[in-house]
């Protein structure tokens, strides 16, 4: 648990990073990203935001919203694969498909903290 | 910039061809007049859904919330009030986000459902007409399932399974209580609100008595199942944190509960008498009256669901949600009633507003705070399969797991908690 809380922690403050840089990331990330469906996403993630809606940019579950689009879709692949560690995200991540993923990191990556 | 126009291109279509394969709602999407979405009950699921279509719809579909309440105390995170890990007003909310976020808000008791003509009656009399209708009651509690309760001993021996002042009648018996004084808790048969919620609570019992250095307090569980959620995780806490203060028994060792007195405070099994210096007893369940009213519920006194959209199987036009349906393999939880509010709410959009849908998908997670810094937790996915909403996947904390893991999981459990009362009361 403590690998996953400096995973998240670790990628909370790269999506901090990366905000700025986002723009040109999505227009250079290529046919992956644009297979992304902004309303499939948006239902999607109304799954996510039970938990993560209140999310602060570190802790147990962190914000998501503003993520850079690639590094969302990286880490549910690795939850869906099990190479990374917590029972929760592993189960929410398994039965999403790449289409899935892709369109919840395209909604996250797009939407801002409500 | 050309990709993002190809996908608005393809959102716009998609809308059009859902509206043009829904022409029985195309009056409302052609905007004579604003399709109308009633919900009955302001907790987890209702808020949820009139959160959820108000944002989501965008001012396309006029919602009104039905809550006799103004303020909320929510049931899920109860149980840390009553250890005194939380103060009372950090599990109240009202309605004021909600509302300023366009949701029309009637503080009233709805008094029926008049099905034929879509209609939701007030107390009053005034009447609300709706497109579609979802009623989120909760459960009421089956006072005569326990010999001698009564809603009037609850007073005396609160149930504390609705919160609210109940909730805060139970914690000042609790602290009032002395080194030596036993607590006794009928736990409720299945199925209830919030399976793990009895034994969360003992955990707190526990903790409070632990604190106060009480050496010779002893809690008696007696529950009417022969198993419950989590029990080897929960038995192995008590073990560590709380050696020999709590004593589980299932149907076999006490034989059945004969009956409650509230007025001298003795429980009576059919193979043994306790006298309790705090009793909690837990009724058994149904739906909301609202629910039972308005013939909503099948013989178990639960409302059944289309498991692909929450429909209610009596009356397509109403969504029932929470702890008051019948989810299949889905426990009443908040987060269950959360969920399925979504699912509920994509599928008001589409019908209402022709936005487009989305196969139905549910999820849940429980924790359970043991002791400071020990939760357990269980989860699980879950999609329509055999007619009921079913499990697709799921995990339960395991025994022997270390204790860097429990922490994290109370630590998960507060911003989950901050999480879902957000989306929630908005």
């Amino acid at each position: 648990m403590t690998i996953v809380r400096c995973l998240l922690q670790g990628v909370a403050t790269t999506a901090t990073i990366m905000t700025a840089a986002m723009g040109a990331i999505v227009l250079s990330a290529g046919s992956a990203v644009a297979a992304g469906d902004m309303e499939l996403g948006r239902y999607l993630a109304s799954e996510c935001m039970t938990c993560h809606r209140a999310g602060a940019a570190s802790g147990p579950i962190p914000n998501i919203y503003g993520m850079n689009e690639k590094r969302i879709s990286y880490l549910l692949k690795g939850y869906r694969d099990k190479s990374l560690p917590n029972d929760a995200m592993q189960n929410s991540a398994m039965r999403l498909k790449d289409g899935d993923i892709e369109s919840l990191a395209l909604f996250f990556s797009k939407t801002s903290k409500p | 910039m050309s990709k993002i126009s190809r996908r608005n291109f393809t959102r716009l279509a998609g809308a059009s061809l859902a509206t043009l394969s829904t022409p029985l709602f195309a009056p409302n999407v052609l905007g004579q007049a604003k399709p109308k979405l009633v919900v009955i009950g302001g907790g987890p699921g209702g808020g949820t859904l009139a959160h959820y279509v108000q944002k989501d719809a965008a001012g396309a579909i006029d919602v009104t919330l039905v809550e006799p309440q103004r303020t909320f105390t929510t049931c899920f995170f109860s149980n840390l009030y009553i250890g005194g890990l939380r103060n009372f007003n950090s599990i109240t909310f009202n309605y004021d986000k909600l509302s300023q976020r366009g949701v029309r808000m009637a503080h009233l008791m709805a008094a029926s459902i008049d099905r034929d003509k879509k209609q939701v009656v007030l107390a009053g009399g005034t009447r609300l007409p709706y497109d579609r209708l979802a009623i989120a009651p909760g459960v009421d509690l089956k006072f005569d399932s326990v010999p001698g309760y009564s809603e009037e001993a609850a007073q005396i021996m609160p149930h504390a399974w609705k919160a609210g002042p109940q909730t805060q009648l139970l914690a000042s018996k609790l602290n009032a209580l002395k080194d030596g004084d036993l607590i006794v808790m009928v736990a409720p048969p299945n199925p209830y609100r919030c399976p793990p919620g009895p034994y969360e609570r003992v955990s707190m019992f526990a903790h409070v008595l632990k604190k106060k250095g009480f050496k010779k307090s002893r809690i008696v569980i007696l529950d009417p199942k022969p198993a419950f959620s989590k029990q080897a995780v929960f038995a192995e806490g008590w073990e560590k944190h709380y050696p020999g203060m709590i004593e589980w028994q299932d149907p076999k060792m006490h034989g059945g509960i004969k009956n409650v007195d509230p007025k001298t405070g003795e429980i009576k099994t059919d193979l043994a008498s306790y006298k309790a210096a705090l009793a909690n007893i837990i009724p058994a369940q149904m739906a909301g009256k609202i629910a039972r009213d308005a013939a909503l519920v099948d013989p178990s006194g639960f409302c059944p669901i289309d498991p692909e959209n929450m429909k209610s199987k009596m009356d397509a036009n109403i969504f029932v949600l929470g702890d008051a349906c019948i989810a299949g393999d889905m426990p009443k939880s908040a987060f269950s009633a959360n969920s399925q509010a979504k699912v509920a709410a994509m599928v008001i959009r589409s019908e209402l507003a022709g936005a487009r849908a989305f196969p139905a998908r549910y999820s849940n997670t429980c924790w359970s705070l043991i002791e400071t810094d020990d939760a357990i937790k269980i989860g699980a996915a879950y999609e329509p399969g055999e007619g009921k909403i079913k499990q697709a996947s799921g995990f339960v904390s395991q025994k022997g797991e270390a204790a860097d893991i429990h922490k994290q999981n109370y630590k998960e459990s507060v911003d989950w908690y901050a999480g879902i009362v957000a989306d929630i009361f908005g």
